[in-house]
């Protein structure tokens, strides 16, 4: 008989097979597992972006990146977008290469849509943190060949366990590691800890029970001061008028603050 | 039995009176556009019939489960493999069940030795505009019937799907005559209702041509949505996100017909 022009001999269940094993039967993905990729060794200076922050407020979870986009000492792009919905309630934000960045969002906003329309449920929180896992183990053969490193932070709302806000961060090897306050990754995320530390503990209020304006406040000082040492962080351009990206998370999905309203505040409160 | 074509085509026309027996008595879906969309529409007791394909397409399908979930499946896997090596909007329902489906189906129900696919799918895919959005019903043999404009015909924006012709063309002639393209939900699942109730009173009866009395249907409705669980699931044109299907709760669809 003639092969049939789609799977129709296999699993039907789907359970057996995530979306990127699909892709892979399907010959649309290639990984490290496949082979070392030609030219891997001579050198190479990827586009990068930094930095990234999210933490826990009073009304959700709030997740913000700079825009700049680098290669070596070369600024490449300066409206990049690092902060990337999945789906409804999740976010996936980028320090590292933005090539493997965006394809990791891809196949991962498609596994959760796969997912759910395949076997008719959501996939829980606890999945959807593995799957991105996953992805970055996939990709930790790059990583060795020094190049497409990305370091993640994952926020999502939990339904399941009724826990509201849920925040992670990832190593380049897949380890996850669950916050309960804040995380941030990339080049300039020394100092960006060191602001929210410092906030958490020592300032009026903790980070939970900030407002959203004092929350956009924070972060955007935060950003603000990795810039002042972090050449690849673009932080806010003050002439160019290019503000981070803000998106809270909570439990009515995603909002994505209007540039506008980061300007007023920045302004306000920053500048 | 290749040399023999007589067999064949006697071969072909048993499998064909033993599937359309075993479909028989599938309960109807009704599809139909509203102002806001397309809704979905089947009264049920055990098995969900209605599905998620891809961001805006939606699939109804009555026969067997493991044939519906194996063309289920593949429908998604095509869709989404698609969706993500292009993009979203290169998802199309058109090709989908003229170049993968139905060639496949065709090919299951004619090589006789082979089980066939007992099953008959009902698809829809939302558009920009109504006159963009596509019916499609695909059957087990592979034919194909669109709501598509031709020289010929009008695009409608209905299709159902039902266990018997009879059945099928009595909710069709229905739904010509009490149909409004910018009905509320409300009103659309009411009309979905009485085309089922007209569809599900017929099955299993025999010459049945005209359209009962409205008392007789009203009345097979109420019975039919006592005993039974409504399933019913909406494309929406406008949504804030890509994914324009949602399936609506059993209790908002009973508090939009007032049960």
């Amino acid at each position: 008989m003639d092969k049939l022009p789609m799977a129709l001999d296999q699993n039907c269940s789907g359970a057996s097979e995530d979306f990127p094993s699909l892709l892979r039967r399907k010959g649309l993905r290639q990984t490290p597992l496949d082979g070392p990729i030609a030219g891997g060794h001579q050198p190479f200076v990827p586009t990068e972006s930094t930095t990234i922050l999210a933490f826990k407020f009073s009304a959700g979870v709030l997740v913000a990146g700079d825009r700049r986009a680098t290669a070596g000492n070369t600024v490449v792009y300066d409206r990049a977008d690092k902060v990337l919905e999945i789906d409804r309630h999740s976010i996936m934000a980028i320090a590292g290469v933005p090539a493997t960045a965006w394809e990791m969002a891809r196949v991962l906003e498609h596994s959760f849509q796969y997912f759910r329309r395949t076997q008719l449920q959501e996939m829980r929180v606890d999945g959807k943190v593995r799957a991105l896992s996953k992805l970055l183990r996939d990709n930790f053969g790059f990583v060795m060949q020094g190049m497409g490193m990305v370091v993640p932070i994952f926020a999502t709302y939990d339904f399941d366990t009724n826990s509201g806000g849920r925040l992670y961060f990832y190593d380049a090897m897949g380890a996850q590691f669950e916050v309960t306050d804040y995380a941030a990754t990339g080049s300039g995320s020394p100092a960006v800890r060191g602001i929210l530390h410092y906030a958490n503990n020592w300032s009026d209020k903790p980070l939970q029970r900030l407002s959203e304006d004092e929350a956009v406040t924070i972060a955007l000082r935060a950003l603000d001061t990795a810039a002042e040492s972090d050449t690849a962080t673009g932080g806010v351009d003050r002439s160019g008028k290019i503000y981070p990206l803000i998106k809270i998370v909570s439990h009515d999905g995603i909002a994505t603050l209007p540039e506008q309203k980061v300007a007023s505040i920045f302004n306000e409160t920053v500048a | 039995m290749i040399e023999e074509p007589y067999r064949w085509v006697e071969a072909i026309a048993n499998r064909r009176e033993y599937i359309e027996t075993q479909l028989a008595a599938g309960s109807p879906i009704a599809a139909l556009g509203y102002g806001e969309g397309i809704l979905f529409l089947t009264l049920g007791q055990a098995r969900q019939k209605l599905f998620e394909i891809y961001d805006r397409i939606a699939m109804g399908a009555i026969g067997h489960p493991g044939d519906i979930e194996r063309l289920r499946m593949a429908a998604i896997e095509l869709a989404s493999t698609e969706g993500f090596t292009r993009s979203a909007a290169d998802v199309s329902l058109r090709r989908l069940a003229h170049y993968s489906l139905s060639p496949v189906m065709k090919s299951a129900f004619e090589q006789v030795y082979g089980p066939p696919f007992l099953a008959r799918l009902l698809f829809a895919e939302i558009g920009a505009q109504p006159e963009n959005d596509l019916f499609l019903r695909v059957e087990y043999d592979g034919a194909i019937a669109t709501n598509g404009a031709t020289a010929a015909q009008r695009s409608q924006d209905f299709a159902v799907l039902s266990g018997t012709r009879q059945s099928t063309e009595l909710m069709e002639s229905f739904r010509k005559s009490e149909h409004a393209a910018d009905a509320s939900l409300e009103k659309a699942l009411n009309t979905a209702l009485d085309a089922w109730s007209i569809g599900h009173m017929s099955l299993g009866k025999e010459d049945v041509n005209a359209l009962p009395e409205r008392t007789a249907f009203a009345q097979h409705r109420q019975e039919q949505v006592g005993a039974n669980s409504i399933e019913a699931a909406v494309l929406e044109r406008k949504g804030a996100g890509a994914i324009r299907y949602r399936l609506l709760s059993e209790k908002e669809a009973r508090d939009l017909i007032g049960d």
